[in-house]
């Protein structure tokens, strides 16, 4: 089976400034959402970019569904796009302006029919979407937009930073949504500066920052690749000294502090150091109330990778 | 799945879709641009005829305001307006993406949006031509008239369009040349006539006697082009700016930003 998505080697330059080094990775057929990660300026865009058929590669070979995705209409039929930024045609209505995408798509009258108020239901737009752009909040015309990538029911859905200026509400709907369209068997690729966003979405993620894919995977799978940072472990006992003289003998123990009724362990290679902990506890030698990773998140995962990356 | 849609669904569907913006304060200054000249020589005339209660419009008076006015000051202008409305607003709005990703043919997209914007403005300066007449055009210098209208704004529209997309200030250098570089019509040698608009205008309808007066003295013998062919030379010069307009847009990655990255 062919991947959706294949990258070899591909980097991109706007001019003499690197947007993208030359980065290779795959995304294999079949549904499911992917988080774009990294600060503004990562490349984030960029890749989108390339993907969404925007730019070819400077250097390298991009693949969407096996062919070149710039400017080829077989692959940008199967894409749906949300760009970032708060984009909309000035002095046109929402649905108007969504018949006229549906066109472009390739959406017959009778198609069309069907498409406009299925995709306008999606994003729950039913009551607005007759309205002018400039009539509408951030929050509605971001929908619109999400609307317009759906009219064509793509297999691929590519939105760049979707919840920037989405109040939290709308946030966790469009969150909701991606979920149910990944549910569908639908390939959705997300990118977002925000980590708890991605977080919240999705576990699988590519990782960029300054140009360069740092790394591609789950959050623990990547989170494993950094056995030599440690991992924050809070563990609350009966007798926070016991622990603390379990811990010490333990060869992954970094660092260690005391907090009240617990103790904190900065460990490193946690698969290996948590059956212990279970082996320990079963064993009466821990007396275990609570365990907590305090930073096994994306937050910890980036602010390590990057730091290492610097 | 959806089909590619054909260059003539995307025109179609660019026109559509952009329609309502016609009708919003571009569209009603277009078509004041083209009327307006006309409206207040009419207006003119008749308070001048009430005070005097003389009904004379002078003969010349269709003539002057055609070449003085609508050619030389008005259709340059409204080339200008309406051009920035084309492709380029959404280059400029950030909405092109949005039809970059579609599989629609993105040569037909130039054209698409400046078909509207030369429907409407070809309408009003159609008009406007109608109300020459009033003001004493006889009905074949009339139909001329609206018929080097027309072809101008058409080919005119087309090369702002493109200079637009060549060029970050495509405006200026149109603006430049349209207001420097055709009014040198009169003191250009022989061929070089014939790269000005006024010149395509003035064979369609004729300006000025084919002798110069001594008093010009820069002024160069004025070469003519039959009507035929200087109608065909507008209409080709205008299908030949939305094709490499069409052209450029196909070739040029644009990215999110609007701006070119080297590809």
């Amino acid at each position: 089976m062919s991947p959706v998505i294949s990258l070899q080697r591909a980097s991109l330059r706007y001019g003499d400034i690197l947007g993208l080094s030359p980065t290779s990775f795959e995304l294999p057929e079949g549904g499911g959402i992917i988080g774009l990660l990294g600060p503004n300026g990562a490349g984030k865009s960029t890749l989108i970019q390339l993907v969404a058929g925007l730019l070819p590669p400077s250097s390298g070979e991009v693949l969407v569904f096996g062919e070149t995705p710039f400017r080829n209409p077989q692959v940008l039929s199967r894409l749906g796009f949300v760009p970032e930024g708060d984009r909309f045609p000035a002095g046109l209505r929402a649905d108007r302006w969504l018949r006229m995408m549906g066109e472009l798509s390739g959406l017959g009258s009778a198609q069309l029919r069907a498409a406009l108020p299925r995709a306008i239901a999606t994003v729950g737009m039913e009551a607005h979407a007759s309205k002018p752009f400039s009539r509408m909040s951030k929050g509605m015309r971001q929908r619109i937009r999400l609307a317009q990538a759906l009219l064509h029911e793509p297999d691929l859905l590519i939105l760049d930073e979707p919840f920037n200026g989405v109040d939290p509400a709308a946030r966790l709907e469009l969150m909701d949504l991606l979920r149910v369209l990944a549910g569908q068997g639908k390939r959705v690729l997300v990118s977002s500066h925000i980590l708890s966003e991605v977080a919240m979405l999705t576990e699988r993620i590519l990782l960029l920052f300054r140009g360069r894919l740092l790394a591609e995977g789950s959050v623990p799978e990547i989170r494993e690749l950094l056995d030599r940072h440690p991992v924050e472990l809070r563990i609350s006992a009966a007798s926070g000294l016991a622990v603390a003289r379990w811990a010490v003998e333990q060869e992954e123990l970094v660092a260690l502090r005391m907090e009240d009724g617990a103790a904190v362990l900065a460990v490193r290679n946690p698969r290996s150091f948590l059956p212990r902990v279970q082996e320990a506890v079963l064993a009466g030698l821990l007396p275990l109330l609570a365990l907590d990773p305090l930073d096994l998140n994306l937050d910890a995962v980036f602010h390590y990778l990057t730091q290492d990356h610097s | 799945m959806a089909a590619t849609p054909s260059p003539l669904k995307t025109i179609l569907a660019l026109v559509r879709g952009y329609l309502p913006r016609v009708v919003q304060a571009r569209g009603w200054v277009l078509a004041a641009l083209a009327m307006a000249p006309v409206g207040l020589a009419l207006a003119f005339h008749l308070v001048v005829s009430l005070s005097n209660h003389s009904g004379n419009i002078p003969p010349t008076a269709a003539l002057d305001l055609f070449h003085g006015v609508l050619v030389k000051l008005m259709l340059p202008i409204m080339a200008l307006v309406a051009a920035p409305a084309g492709i380029r607003e959404d280059l400029e709005q950030r909405t092109l993406p949005l039809f970059l990703t579609r599989p629609a043919p993105v040569w037909a997209m130039p054209l698409g949006k400046g078909l509207l914007w030369f429907g409407w403005g070809g309408l009003w300066l159609s008009l406007a031509a109608l109300g020459l007449l009033a003001l004493g055009a006889d009905g074949e210098t009339a139909a001329y008239m609206a018929l080097a209208l027309v072809f101008a704004f058409w080919a005119q529209l087309a090369f702002m369009t493109l200079l637009g997309l060549l060029f970050k200030r495509g405006s200026l250098w149109g603006a430049l040349f349209l207001f420097i570089w055709d009014p040198l019509v009169r003191i250009l040698p022989n061929n070089l006539q014939r790269v000005t608009f006024l010149h395509y205008i003035e064979s369609i309808t004729g300006s000025r006697g084919t002798d110069v007066s001594t008093v010009q003295l820069l002024a160069q013998q004025q070469i003519t082009t039959p009507v035929g062919i200087s109608v065909l030379v507008l209409f080709g010069l205008g299908l030949l700016c939305w094709g490499v307009s069409g052209w450029k847009l196909q070739s040029t990655p644009i990215g999110l930003a609007g701006a070119e990255a080297e590809g």
